[in-house]
């Protein structure tokens, strides 16, 4: 569904990403693992739009992605979620949600709200309060929402459990996979709670300073003779 | 024309100018040094249509608003667009709207010479004040001001809060990026906040011959009383502005006003904007992020010994 040639990309001239080859495959959970500053926000960035690429290219449904505005991929059904500020804060719930199906018509909006409501019914209540009063999960359920509102096919999640309970991270985690499995959405997700996000994916890759280090099954990564060197930022 | 009635018509302007001027800050974060001019640009269309057609200053409103729109985001595409493209920073944009409000004060007072000329009488310096009449005991203009004011607020309560290009913008002010990713067209945003913001400070400059004499330089004396009005209500707040306005609008004219009465000195009355520029000051030293940056549960707290 996804892919990535030789991308390489940073800001401005700080050079992040180092030919990263990454491929993302339709209805399948990919996650991208490694330590604190290995490049895994900027590789999601890089694919959104929101990054300087200097090489390489991003790939959509075998059409060349890589100079496409940020809003013209929403368009496509590639939908972002940053780590924090994810979510209108002085908007209320309801609001957040029509905001997101702004390029949408009336009916439509309605129907894709019912269907967001329907994967996060816990929102339902929470219609007209301030999207700032929610707790941290609740925020992220909002946000993940309003992705789906806007019809997104691949979801990229940049460290949606980061500050939550393990209760909460767990649900989100369970939500994601439900995503997968209910709906058929594709998620490239990046993740802190390295151990857990492997559990559910398909397929992972490994990045450290830049590089690709591992690429391959989810399960294949947690078994590596070398994994704990990784995790830890040592090849 | 009473002291308090004429300090409550300019209240309504002055709540008007700074609600425009609190709107394009917040969502271009341009302090626009013209919005003064936009004002008095509304005073000359008023002033034109008057003289050169008999047209009465309430009835052109309309014809103000829709030619101070289109200054007013003409000025954003033209002049503050590019700026901000390139990166320039708040003190490079003050700067560019300090020009624009020269270069917009040059051609006024051209524009009087010509209109003086065509229509053989002086247009440097007019009031509509003659135009005034009483309506239930009270100068129809204070009526037409208030009704102003109250039909923009109910206007931008609806535009904001019922519909999508509202939550659009109140999104994009918020966060500009998120926006996008979302699909809203941040820019129309912006170039719809500076139509509005001229248009409405073209509207009060309509309005404002009724209660002061114009001349072109007018507009560089009134926006010290917008600047202050806004910082009063903490600059990046549309209800604060409001506020701001009542409190910078009511303090100037009644505080110069008792000063005149009290020392037996009208010339004091000329220096009703020292007023504005004190509260300027005090603003910033007591409460710089102005009354939408006070802590009020927490005053409040102070205040009953808790």
């Amino acid at each position: 569904m996804l892919r990535t040639e030789k991308l390489n990309a940073g800001y401005g001239e700080l050079h992040i990403l180092f030919d990263v080859d990454a491929k993302v495959n339709e209805k399948e959970i990919t996650c991208v693992v490694g330590p604190n500053g290995s490049g895994k926000s900027t590789l999601l960035k890089a694919i959104f739009g929101l990054a300087t690429i200097y090489s390489g290219k991003v790939v959509f449904r075998n059409e060349d992605i890589t100079k496409t505005p940020p809003h013209e991929k929403t368009k496509m059904g590639i939908a972002y979620l940053p780590q924090t500020d994810n979510v209108f804060v002085n908007l209320t719930v309801e609001e957040n949600l029509k905001i997101a199906g702004y390029t949408l018509d009336k009916e439509e909006l309605k129907d894709r709200i019912d269907f967001a409501l329907e994967v996060f019914p816990e929102l339902k209540y929470q219609m007209k309060r301030k999207a700032g009063t929610l707790s941290g999960g609740e925020r992220q359920f909002l946000a993940i929402a309003t992705a789906l509102v806007r019809k997104a096919e691949l979801l990229m999640l940049d460290e949606p459990t980061a500050q939550l309970s393990p209760k909460f991270a767990e649900v989100i985690f369970q939500k994601v996979v439900d995503l997968r499995d209910k709906y058929g959405l594709t998620i490239l997700l990046v993740e802190q709670n390295v151990k857990r996000a492997l559990e559910i994916s398909d397929r992972a890759y490994m990045l450290i300073s830049g590089r690709v280090v591992f690429e391959g099954k989810a399960e294949d990564l947690m078994h590596h003779e070398k994994f704990e060197r990784f995790c830890i930022g040592l090849q | 024309m009473g002291v308090v009635e004429g300090a409550l018509i300019y209240s309504n302007l002055l709540a008007l100018l700074a609600l425009g001027l609190t709107l394009t800050y917040m969502t271009t974060a341009v302090p626009n040094f013209a919005q003064g001019s936009f004002a008095v640009f509304g005073s000359y269309i008023a002033l034109t249509l008057l003289r050169l057609f008999g047209i009465h200053p309430y009835k052109s409103l309309p014809i103000a608003f829709v030619l101070g729109g289109l200054l007013g985001a003409g000025s954003y595409l033209l002049i503050l667009k590019p700026l901000i493209r390139r990166g320039a920073n708040v003190v490079t944009l003050m700067i560019a709207t300090l020009a624009l409000d020269l270069i917009l004060l040059g051609f006024r007072g051209i524009y009087a010479g010509i209109l003086g000329k065509i229509t053989r009488q002086p247009c440097e310096m007019f009031m509509f004040s003659y135009l005034v009449k009483p309506v239930f005991g009270v100068p129809d203009i204070l009526l037409v001001s208030s009704l102003v004011i109250v039909l923009t607020l109910l206007g931008l309560f609806f535009l904001l809060y019922k519909t999508k290009f509202g939550i659009a913008l109140r999104a994009s002010v918020e966060n500009p990026m998120l926006s996008e990713i979302m699909g809203v067209d941040v820019e129309k945003t912006r170039l719809f906040s500076w139509f509005l913001s001229g248009a409405l400070a073209s509207m009060a400059g309509v309005l404002l011959p009724f209660k002061q004499e114009i001349v072109p330089a007018t507009a560089e004396l009134v926006i010290v009383s917008i600047f202050a009005s806004s910082i009063v209500g903490g600059l990046s707040s549309i209800a604060g502005a409001i506020l701001g306005g009542y409190i910078v609008g009511m303090s100037e004219s009644l505080i110069t006003y008792y000063l005149s009465v009290v020392t037996g000195n009208a010339g004091l009355l000329v220096y009703g904007k020292v007023v504005s520029l004190v509260i300027i000051v005090v603003t910033l030293l007591v409460a710089p992020r102005g009354l939408a940056g006070i802590r009020w549960r927490k005053v409040i707290r102070w205040r009953s010994g808790r």
